[in-house]
């Protein structure tokens, strides 16, 4: 436990798993829906990215903008062409805008390995820092860049839902829809800015990340799911949480295949995710939650 | 009081006290001529020609899956992931029969179905407090923890799976690979067919009913949880056969043969083909190998074709394919039949 | 009501029922009795504990403190296995499958007691692939659909108004048989001409010899059907007799409205 490399790969990978779970739970604040596709978004701003500057010959930040700005847009039209439709027709049953959703997942998949290619692309680093050593491990800028940019974006938004207004009726909107429509909040807008707004998040979280392995475009699935683990084991009660669960399954990714083998890591979440959705589905920071 | 059975049945009577008396049944049985008469088209359509022999296998085999999907999904609302696990039960039953005993083919296809209802007991039992997203990722992380744990069995023959088996072999008797092709499409017409009637009847309407008003369920005298575990564990069964069946006319199976994509599009296929029928599974199946499979590549991919086909129906068309179909008939028949027919 | 010559059988027998959520006490000390051909009536204000208690009956939820017999047999476990001993309720809100036909609706009351154990379910599901279906369901439906004049069997239970989707569940509940019927507000939301209809089907079932409580808001109405009539306010039972009386009861006059009142008329809340 006392291997500086691995700490940094399981943090490395903490930040990561934190920023999806915070795209998740923007858009579970705002609109009471776990939105899968966020793994895709994910993808969408590393690959995408990679993409014009490899292929396209792109600079650098503009690259970045596109990119995420098309994340951003896609995460637009799951909500107003997807969920929101589908939610208004199917009411309380939470299973088609479910299979919708996963519908979509797939679509922008498929749509980036056609566009950018089956082939992993390297990420891109962003910015320039030197290298620093930590004992005998080697904390790389990438991984650098990472860390801070997660602390940035989780004080950033922390500030953001305490502040503004539309940051402090995410929440009152999501808990109870029928309520905060009767009451003249603006649900619709509401529900866009969260949707976009994740987008956002998980394209920069894509972003960031890509440089650790590369990225493909059949990313989407893995990381929806990663995002989606690292949520619930975090909680909703507060901004935080998200990051939280990411760090736990950050190192228990990291850890357990280290100490018991490579296969005990699909068994192990399985068997955690049992036990902590059936036994405390409302994770470590908990609000009331409905499985 | 009325006491004229006829009345109330709008000219129809009971002939053996099934509801597929009604309307219902009349579609039901005109369902099953179209899918044994597509079926014989198919047959005659593939012929010996061996690359559409391998698509129909692969239509077979996945619309099996998607039968096994219908029954917790469509009947008991109930979506469940880990139909590539239960395939991959079923395939392997029939690989190990043949590489580890002298038993009989067949016999891993009774077993594997047996296997995987059992698997899907367990994990309903897990996991009978969950649903919707979280059941999902569940069932997820048990295909891949099944995944994994096939690629490491070293009596599975790891990650390199099994190949070459014996000939299929009923008492004495060796099918050809051709008379093999014929069986698929039998065995899938057999199947929908059983379970649309399934569908239609006591059972089927509990189930279904279990679906939308559980607790009125419960309390007339039904036991929700233990019900709903048959439901899985059915759907698992039938889910193993498609296993079984890719697997024993594919001549070998690998842990990643039966993907998680394939399993999304089993969820797909009755959509696309209606969820009305068992039938509709089966035509969803064809469309989505028609697409993924057979299209030549015109710079998409045929699941981008599915995943927006999917997306577009749950839209606009929400019945999918058989059910606008059997729309058209009822304004059909409607047009034709002259007398305001009271609805 | 009573049979002219024996004492009427004792279905319904309850002592001392208490149910709590969390803090908060919604049935304190309740005697409840019920006997063959009886029309029982549970009347009282919101909140007053009307639905809990025919839950607690029913088996939707457990009571804390107390016992519950049905022809001297104690009532224990889920819903089911009560459903089993003779028991079958409609619910506040119509919970009917509305994406199934009325004829299905009623149908799943008749069947659901077949799927009690997983071998019977496993039976069932086989019969239900490979063999013809029962008769005897289609024509107790028929039958059932016939004493309620529901028409149209294939009408999607959705498209029903709310008065009929009453009337449907009311059906699915006389399809298990029971001996004790619980109905739930089955007046709420239909026209007076839809109420008549719902009180001549009870009267039948009355005449049948089944045992019915009756849980309605409308006092009125209530206290012209019943035998006797139960008055509950805050969790306790007030009131249990003659539905007249209860009328003019001080009781009810403290219940309803806090205080002593001139009743001029018949409207009450």
């Amino acid at each position: 436990m006392d291997d500086p490399q691995l700490w940094i790969s399981a943090i490395q990978l903490g930040c990561f798993f934190g920023l999806l779970a915070l795209s998740y739970y923007v858009v579970l604040s705002g609109t009471g829906f776990f939105n899968f596709a966020v793994g895709p978004y994910a993808m969408v701003g590393g690959l995408f990215t990679s993409w014009l500057v490899i292929e396209k010959g792109f600079s650098l930040w503009p690259a970045v903008v596109v990119a995420l700005v098309a994340a951003m847009a896609l995460a637009a039209v799951t909500e107003l062409i997807v969920v929101r439709p589908v939610q208004n027709r199917s009411g309380r049953n939470q299973l088609p805008a479910l299979v919708a959703v996963t519908a979509v997942l797939f679509a922008i998949e498929q749509l980036a390995g056609v566009i950018f290619g089956y082939t992993t692309l390297p990420g891109e680093q962003l910015f320039n820092f030197q290298a620093i050593e930590i004992g005998s491990a080697e904390l790389l800028p990438a991984a650098l860049e990472l860390i801070i940019v997660t602390a940035v974006v989780f004080i950033s938004m922390a500030i953001w839902v305490r502040i503004t207004r539309t940051g402090r009726l995410l929440r009152a909107v999501g808990d109870n829809r029928d309520a905060a429509a009767l009451l003249g909040l603006p649900v619709n807008r509401i529900r866009i800015i969260a949707f976009v707004l994740s987008g956002l998040l998980a394209g920069i979280a894509g972003l960031l990340f890509a440089t650790k392995a590369g990225v493909n475009s059949d990313a989407g699935l893995t990381w929806a799911l990663d995002g989606f683990l690292a949520l619930v084991i975090g909680g909703t009660a507060t901004v935080w949480a998200p990051l939280v669960g990411g760090m736990i399954l950050g190192i228990l990714q990291v850890f357990i295949p280290y100490y018991l083998g490579g296969p005990s890591l699909s068994y192990s979440l399985l068997i955690l995710a049992i036990i902590f959705f059936g036994l405390r589905p409302q994770g470590i920071f908990a609000r009331r939650v409905r499985v | 009081m009325s006491t004229s059975k006829t009345a109330l049945l709008d000219g129809k009577s009971l002939s053996d006290g099934r509801f597929t008396a009604w309307p219902r049944g009349v579609q039901a049985n005109g369902n099953a001529l179209i899918g044994v008469v597509a079926a014989v088209l198919i047959l005659v359509w593939v012929g010996t020609n061996g690359y559409k022999q391998t698509l129909l296998i692969s239509a077979g085999a996945y619309a099996l899956i998607a039968l096994g999907m219908y029954v917790p999904f469509v009947l008991a609302g109930s979506l469940s992931l880990a139909y590539g696990a239960y395939a991959s039960i079923g395939g392997y039953s029939v690989a190990l029969i043949s590489e580890k005993t002298a038993l009989p083919l067949w016999f891993g296809w009774i077993i594997g179905p047996i296997i995987a209802g059992v698997a899907a007991v367990l994990l309903g039992t897990a996991t009978r407090r969950l649903s919707g997203f979280y059941l999902v990722a569940v069932t997820l992380l048990f295909s891949e923890a099944f995944q994994t744990y096939l690629s490491n069995a070293s009596y599975a023959g790891g990650a390199a799976g099994l190949t070459s088996f014996r000939p299929l072999d009923v008492f004495g008797w060796e099918p050809s690979f051709d008379v093999l092709i014929g069986a698929t499409a039998v065995l899938v017409v057999v199947v929908a067919l059983l379970l649309n009637r399934l569908r239609l009847s006591a059972w089927g309407v509990v189930v279904r009913g279990m679906r939308e008003a559980p607790a009125a369920i419960e309390a007339s005298g039904a036991r929700v949880p233990m019900l709903s575990l048959v439901a899985l564990a059915i759907g698992a069964g039938v889910g193993a056969l498609g296993g079984a069946l890719f697997t024993q006319m594919n001549g070998s199976i690998q842990p990643t043969t039966f993907t998680l994509n394939l399993v999304f599009l089993a969820i797909y296929m009755p959509l696309i083909g209606g969820t009305g029928t068992s039938w509709g599974a089966a035509l969803g199946a064809l469309i989505v190998v028609e697409l993924t499979l057979n299209l030549p590549s015109l710079h998409t991919s045929g699941t981008l074709l599915v995943a927006l086909g999917v997306l577009v129906i749950m839209l606009v068309a929400p019945r999918g394919v058989l059910g606008y179909l059997d729309l058209g008939r009822k304004e059909v028949t409607r047009l034709f039949r002259r007398t305001g027919s009271r609805q | 009501m009573d049979a002219t010559t024996a004492e009427p059988e004792l279905l319904i027998e309850g002592h001392g029922l208490e149910k709590r959520y969390g803090g908060v006490v919604a049935l304190t000390d309740v005697t409840i009795r019920l006997v063959a051909g009886e029309i029982l009536g549970l009347v009282g204000p919101n909140g007053a504990g009307k639905t809990t208690l025919v839950d607690c009956i029913s088996g939707i939820q457990t009571a804390n403190a107390g016992t519950l017999t049905l022809r001297g047999v104690k009532l224990t476990g889920p819903a089911s296995r009560r459903a089993k001993a003779g028991l079958a309720r409609t619910f506040q809100y119509p919970q009917l499958a509305l994406d199934l036909t009325v004829g299905e609706n009623l149908l799943m009351g008749r069947a659901a007691k077949r799927h009690d154990t997983w071998w019977r379910m496993i039976w069932e599901a086989f019969r239900g692939c490979f063999l013809p279906g029962p008769r005897g369901d289609g024509e107790a439906v028929v039958a059932i659909a016939n004493e309620l004049q529901l028409r149209g069997l294939d009408r999607l239970a959705g498209d029903l108004a709310l008065g009929e989707q009453r009337l449907v569940e009311v059906g699915r509940a006389l399809g298990e048989d029971p001996l004790v019927l619980l109905l739930d507000e089955p007046f709420a939301g239909s026209d007076p001409s839809g109420i008549a209809g719902i009180i001549e089907v009870i009267r039948t079932i009355q005449r049948r010899g089944h045992g019915i409580i009756l849980v309605d808001h409308n006092v009125d109405l209530v206290s012209s059907l019943v035998d006797r009539i139960m008055l509950l306010d805050k969790g306790r039972v007030v009131f249990d007799g003659d539905p007249q009386e209860c009328l003019t009861s001080p009781e009810m006059q403290q219940v309803y409205f806090g205080g002593q009142v001139d009743l001029g008329g018949s409207g009450s809340k």
